[in-house]
């Protein structure tokens, strides 16, 4: 009984003839294939992984690409022997190879989300709440061997947090390049260049930043280099280093936008 | 009786499928629309958060589904269980390590055990591996140190399984008889053509078409695994992106309670254990470190699937205790750990 139901279930596809779930899967392992090659070719890997991971990327490539190839010979060897697809036995659980249409169409999504929808790396709207760089990991006071023109918000937020006292950075040159954040408590004066850093993927996206005096309007989320130095200021209640630009330019989105701890 | 258990448990599962995929929508659609923010970013920052997690898992989905699909064709489990020492403490251990040989993962290590018992392997052995190996094998290993690197997760995650799945085991080594513990068609010989006893080996293919049937298999299980996947990680996007910051914090603060909570989402998402240090990654500014480690010690030994599949293979009375021992221990030990310990 079981059995006859098994075979049932197995045999469903090849009961019209064109065994479209096959295709379908075929279809969709070359297209999930393509889509890392694509993600891989066009540099948008960085806006979803930690560049440190994207060679798992090129295995994901080889390996759908392999499955999809298998797949592809294997609907061609079914049509060929028409009725008797299978000369082994599948001794494995038997809801493998009859799926649901649901579950085809669970695998499509990643395929449907990544062409439909343009690849962006989280920016100001993704930032939740007060932006908080306390837990931010690593070797912090590695931070001080670079100099300070050459920091980037990252090693300035490990700086700031490692200094016995923060107004020892004041006067320090400052070249950062980040996204424009402003809360909503913020003054119409000042804004926070910030980053989002990940150390995986983009699950783990922490977002930190520096706070910066700049009387002119800047269009949210925008990419900006601003250079300057640090002076005594008032940051949300807190007497703290702020960026004193001497000159706020927009940039292109950089080719890894986010920095990794 | 009129069901049969494979057709039941087919349908269950794709009831239990539709069931998560209707109020995912709900969910989403209640929060896109209740929240102030402009839909069409809400929706670019969840595809981003979705796809991050699927671009940076499924690699080590793929690799698992090769590793299983080349162990189903290459490798016997009677080749390791020759090695197995007979008496319960000794064999105990091995049975907790025996998954850096014979790496599975939940999905896999049910049928593998079925053969194991069938070979007359002592049964805490079989119990203890049947809990042990999704997260102890190599695979898993790999991935946890990808998303938390070598620290305070990883070893607590290696070691909590060792302990429970080690103290089920021996529960069982003890207080047991296999006649009391499997289900009938699991202790009897193999009945050609039955799909939910073990079936005959066949014979050792050779290496091209051995290769070619590793892939169809690896191809059958990504379908089945990544569909899990995929709605374990839709989830997880939804809601850091539209549940706020503060109802998380209230969730996930209570020592105890947001480890209930992690320990439902498990069991709930079913998602493999090759993948789902990815998700908890999701949940570690927002969760206590005692819930992300019953999350990710507690899912791989239950969760639906599992416990859909330990009900072919054991009596209900015993699914009963795998489901509940190892419950009681990840809770326990991630309320201690909340207690205790600063991950």
């Amino acid at each position: 009984m079981e059995a006859a139901e098994h075979l049932h279930e197995h045999d469903h596809n090849h009961e019209h003839g064109v065994p479209v779930q096959e295709i379908l899967k075929t279809a969709l392992l070359i297209g999930l294939g393509l889509y890392f090659v694509v993600l891989i070719a066009t540099g948008s890997l960085t806006n979803y992984i930690n560049v440190r991971f994207s060679w798992l990327s090129y295995v994901a490539a080889l390996i759908f690409l392999l499955l999809g190839a298998t797949s592809a010979v294997r609907l061609m060897q079914s049509r060929r022997h028409d009725h008797h697809p299978h000369e082994h036995q599948h001794d494995h659980d038997p809801e493998h190879g009859s799926i649901s249409w649901a579950a085809l169409a669970v695998i499509a999504v990643p395929l449907v989300l990544g062409t439909l929808i343009p690849s962006r790396p989280l920016g100001a709207a993704a930032v939740d709440s007060e932006l908080s760089a306390n837990n931010i990991g690593g070797d912090v006071t590695a931070a001080f061997n670079i100099p300070p023109e050459q920091r980037n918000i990252l090693d300035w937020v490990r700086a700031l947090n490692a200094a016995e006292d923060p107004a020892t950075l004041n006067g320090q040159t400052v070249d950062v390049v980040g996204f424009v954040y402003r809360g909503e408590a913020y003054t119409s004066d000042q804004f926070l260049v910030a980053r989002f850093t990940i150390s995986c993927c983009v699950a783990d996206a922490v977002a930190i930043g520096l706070p910066v005096a700049w009387p002119e309007d800047l269009p949210l989320d925008a990419w900006v280099r601003v250079r300057g130095q640090f002076v005594p200021g008032d940051f949300q209640g807190e007497t703290r280093p702020v960026i004193q630009p001497t000159r706020v330019e927009l940039v292109e989105q950089p080719e890894h936008p986010y920095l990794y701890p | 009786m009129t069901e049969s258990p494979v057709g039941l448990r087919i349908f269950a599962r794709r009831t239990l499928l539709l069931a998560a995929v209707l109020i995912l929508a709900g969910l989403v659609l209640a929060a896109v629309l209740l929240s102030t923010d402009n839909p069409v970013v809400l929706l670019s920052i969840f595809s981003t958060r979705f796809l991050g997690i699927f671009i940076e898992a499924v690699p080590f989905l793929l690799l698992g589904t090769l590793v299983s699909g080349l162990l189903e064709v290459f490798v016997r489990p009677e080749d390791i269980a020759r090695y197995v020492p007979r008496r319960a403490l000794p064999a105990t251990l091995v049975g907790t390590l025996m998954g850096f040989a014979f790496p599975v993962c939940e999905c896999g290590v049910v049928p593998v055990v079925r053969r194991l018992f069938h070979k007359g392997l002592p049964m805490s052995v079989g119990v203890t591996f049947l809990l042990a190996a999704p997260v102890m094998n190599p695979i898993v290993l790999a991935s946890t140190i990808a998303a938390f690197g070598f620290g305070p997760v990883l070893i607590g995650r290696f070691v909590i399984t060792l302990v429970v799945a080690g103290g089920v085991g021996l529960v069982f080594a003890f207080g047991a008889r296999p006649q009391e513990i499997l289900q009938p068609q699991s202790l009897m010989p193999v009945m050609g053509g039955g799909t939910d006893v073990c079936p005959t080996p066949a014979p050792r293919p050779g290496l091209w078409s051995g290769f070619h049937q590793a892939f169809e298999h690896a191809i059958d299980e990504f379908f089945e695994m990544g569909r899990d996947l995929i709605i374990g990680s839709l989830l997880a996007a939804a809601m850091q992106t539209l549940i706020s910051q503060e109802v998380l914090l209230a969730l996930g603060r209570g020592p105890v309670v947001s480890v209930l909570v992690m320990q439902v989402l498990a069991f709930v998402l079913s998602v493999c254990s090759t993948v789902d240090a990815f998700l908890a990654l999701a949940f570690v500014g927002t969760f206590t470190g005692g819930s992300i480690l019953a999350f990710l010690t507690f899912g791989p030994m239950v969760d639906i699937k599992s416990t859909l599949m330990f009900l072919g293979v054991f009596k209900r009375k015993t699914v009963l205790y795998l489901i509940l021992l190892p419950l009681l221990m990840t809770l326990l030990i991630g309320i201690w750990t909340n207690l205790n310990v600063n991950l």
